[in-house]
């Protein structure tokens, strides 16, 4: 087994404010990992650090993708190097149709490996293929990037561009908030039929219940800016009975 | 009192009386705007004052640029001015429904231009007074085929001056689209739209001119009982542009769509500058603006909108936002509400802003290149302002334009 991601020492600030204060983690090739931890304890913060998002500064430490430091790159070179966050709140894009969006996005992938751009038409098709699978209707496949769409829809739609842009390395932040019982089971199913012996995932999430559907090879507690626990799957059972109350948050 | 700016050189010009003698009598007396005047306080012409030129009376040069094929895209009849020379060559095939014959021989027209123009505009004045083969179109019926008409010249020593009125009898309907693409040294086009009762006019204006060009437009619009005019303009060239317009409801019951996008990046200055005067009651206008800068350019939005003591039921809208990608960058917006009637609808508003950050984390996450990424977000802020031409044959000249802007800003 290989390491895909490597987060080694890894500290990183808001602003000024220091929000990852010593974060290790490895991530193996085909390895789903799962992170739960409090409102506030810095897991959107470790996703947005990963893609690379501005004013996320990494002050210590290194992440490794495919042996590769990440923090040179840019969000858009991360992302073509496999690197995918589906947002714990997709971003509305007003005027930028979802097509286009979706085309962009996947062709951008293409040239980058030196292949062709795809036509028009065969995209409608994959898309539209892939967008079924997840209940998504054609409807919100021609409206403007999560203009319009419920807090359900958006995720699915997260999950399509994951579909179309096949990453090496998924961060799912919180893809399971505000889905109803049926979505949550479409999405996962969705989410399993891209585990991949090539592929590794980073389940973030506050609930058992998603890794019933999306099932972990490890659990991590994320607390104050540091794992303070890892453990196989039935940690999430035990997080889910006593809370976080015996997790040691002290430095 | 004439201010200090760049007075071309009129020795060859001598209207004989009318008019145009009355026009260049008030230019030589006014010449143009001085530092103090409050209407072209964001548009300073001092960029002009070391241009030494003079209007073009013969008809020569070459034509260059994309508003002929442009034009063949959509079957268009073809009229053309040449550093601001009317060509002849388009009186030609005329479409039915559509006269067209000389402005300067027609006091009667030349007179209801002057009215129509822009008061105060030295353009007004000026290129009445100056034009060499000005037209006068008449239409009287539906015309099918669109009009385009198409300011071109590479003489950078001319000052141009083309003049035309186009007058919409009752009922009558034209698409018509100005392309400016010239490289002259000023161009002045005077442009009068006389819309006749239950007329319509659909207009899209291309501002192209090369970089430059001063570019310093005088339109005047008069819409009579029930006419409606929907007209757009798209300014993304020249170095100094200032597209003025002024439009007045003078018959109850019309209706003026009045949009613009301009783009500007180096040191461009785009200007939009209008007026609409509700003179009587029952008429609607509304005014989308949306402008692009880049690097140091320079946008301004001046929009007045006067309603007149009996000219009640007025429903007069204006919106304007202008996106900055750069931090020299520079937008001032002036939208002004004049209402002396009591029972009206008006709103103004102007934002100026940046490209949300969040939005461009959001695309450049997918992998999507960051320019691509910038080009997907302006074409965004820019395309439901587009989408408000009903005309698609119209609207469809516009975006090639558009990307050409946006496909120049990569990598700049
Ligand atoms: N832009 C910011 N400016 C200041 N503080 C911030 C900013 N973004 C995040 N923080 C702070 O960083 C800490 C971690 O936030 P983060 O969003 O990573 O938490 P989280 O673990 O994802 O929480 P949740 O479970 O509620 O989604 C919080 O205290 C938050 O207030
Ligand atoms: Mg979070």
């Amino acid at each position: 087994m290989t390491a895909l991601l490597e987060i080694r020492d890894l500290h990183a600030s808001v602003g000024d404010k220091p929000i990852l204060k010593g974060i290790n983690l490895t991530i193996n090739t085909g390895e789903v990992h799962a992170i739960m931890g409090p409102n506030g304890s810095g897991k959107s913060t470790m996703s947005y650090v990963l893609a690379g998002r501005d004013g996320y500064k990494v002050t210590g430490g290194d992440i490794l993708m495919k042996g590769e430091s990440l923090l040179e790159m840019e969000p858009d070179e991360r992302a073509r190097a496999g690197m995918f966050l589906a947002f714990q709140y997709p971003v509305e894009l007003p005027g930028v149709g979802g097509m286009s969006f979706l085309r962009a996005a996947v062709n951008a992938r293409r040239v980058e490996a030196g292949e062709e751009e795809i036509d028009q038409l065969g995209f409608v098709k994959i898309v539209r293929e892939k967008a079924k699978l997840l209940g998504i209707s054609d409807d919100m496949l021609k409206r403007a990037v999560n203009v319009g769409f419920s807090g359900g829809e958006k995720k699915r739609y997260e999950i399509l561009q994951m579909a179309l842009l096949e990453p090496s390395m998924a961060v799912l932040d919180e893809t399971d908030s505000g889905l109803d019982v049926d979505a949550l089971r479409i999405v996962s199913e969705g989410v399993n039929l891209l585990r991949d012996p090539g592929r590794a995932m980073l389940v973030i999430t506050h609930y058992q219940r998603l890794l019933n559907h999306i099932v972990p090879d490890q659990v991590h507690i994320l607390a104050g800016g540091k794992i303070r626990k890892s453990g196989g799957k039935e940690l999430a059972l035990e997080v889910e009975e006593s809370g976080y109350a015996g997790i040691d948050d002290a430095a | 009192m004439p201010g200090s700016m760049m007075l071309p050189d009129l020795s060859a010009v001598t209207p004989e009386g009318g008019v145009r003698a009355a026009a260049l009598a008030r230019w030589q007396e006014q010449g143009w705007p001085g530092h103090r005047a409050e209407a072209w306080r964001y548009t300073r012409l001092d960029r002009l004052d070391d241009l030494d030129l003079a209007p073009v009376t013969g008809l020569a040069g070459t034509a260059s640029g994309p508003a002929d094929d442009a034009a063949r895209g959509i079957g268009a009849h073809v009229l053309r001015f040449v550093n601001g020379v009317f060509d002849p060559a388009g009186l030609s095939d005329l479409p039915e429904g559509m006269t067209i014959v000389d402005l300067g021989s027609d006091e009667a027209a030349l007179s209801r231009l002057a009215d129509l123009a822009p008061a105060g505009h030295p353009v007004s004045d000026l290129s009445l007074a100056v034009m060499s083969g000005g037209i006068l179109i008449d239409i009287t019926g539906a015309v099918d085929a669109p009009l385009m008409v198409i300011f071109e010249g590479d003489d950078s020593k001319a000052s141009a001056h083309p003049a035309m009125l186009v007058r919409l009898a009752e009922g009558a309907s034209l698409q018509l689209a100005e392309w400016h693409q010239s490289s002259v040294g000023l161009a002045a086009p005077l442009i009068g739209y006389d819309i006749g009762a239950g007329a319509r006019l659909e207009q899209v204006k291309v501002q192209a001119e090369g970089a430059e060009v001063a570019h310093l437009a005088a339109t005047g619009v008069a819409l009579s009982d029930g006419a409606s005019v929907a007209g757009f303009s798209l300014s993304t060239g020249a170095a100094l542009a200032r597209l003025e317009t002024h439009v007045t409801m003078q018959g109850e019951g019309a209706d003026c769509q009045l949009s613009a996008i301009y783009m500007g990046r180096g040191t461009q200055h785009q200007d939009i500058t209008t007026y609409m005067d509700h003179a009587v009651a029952n008429c609607t206008s509304n005014q989308i603006i949306r402008g692009v800068l880049d690097d140091s350019a320079r946008g301004v939005y001046q929009g007045r909108v006067h309603v007149a003591p009996d000219a009640q039921k007025t429903d007069g809208q204006q919106m304007s936002r202008a996106l900055l990608l750069s931090r020299k960058a520079e937008a001032d917006a002036k939208p002004e509400l004049e209402i002396y009637a009591d029972d009206v609808v008006c709103a103004h508003g102007a934002t100026v802003g940046e490209l949300d950050a969040t939005q461009m984390f959001y695309l450049t996450s997918r992998g999507i290149p960051e320019t691509i990424a910038r080009a997907m977000l302006i074409e965004a802020f820019l395309i439901d302002t587009i989408e408000t031409i009903e005309n698609a044959t119209l609207a469809g000249l516009l975006r090639p334009v558009a990307e050409a802007w946006l496909a120049g800003s990569e990598g700049a």
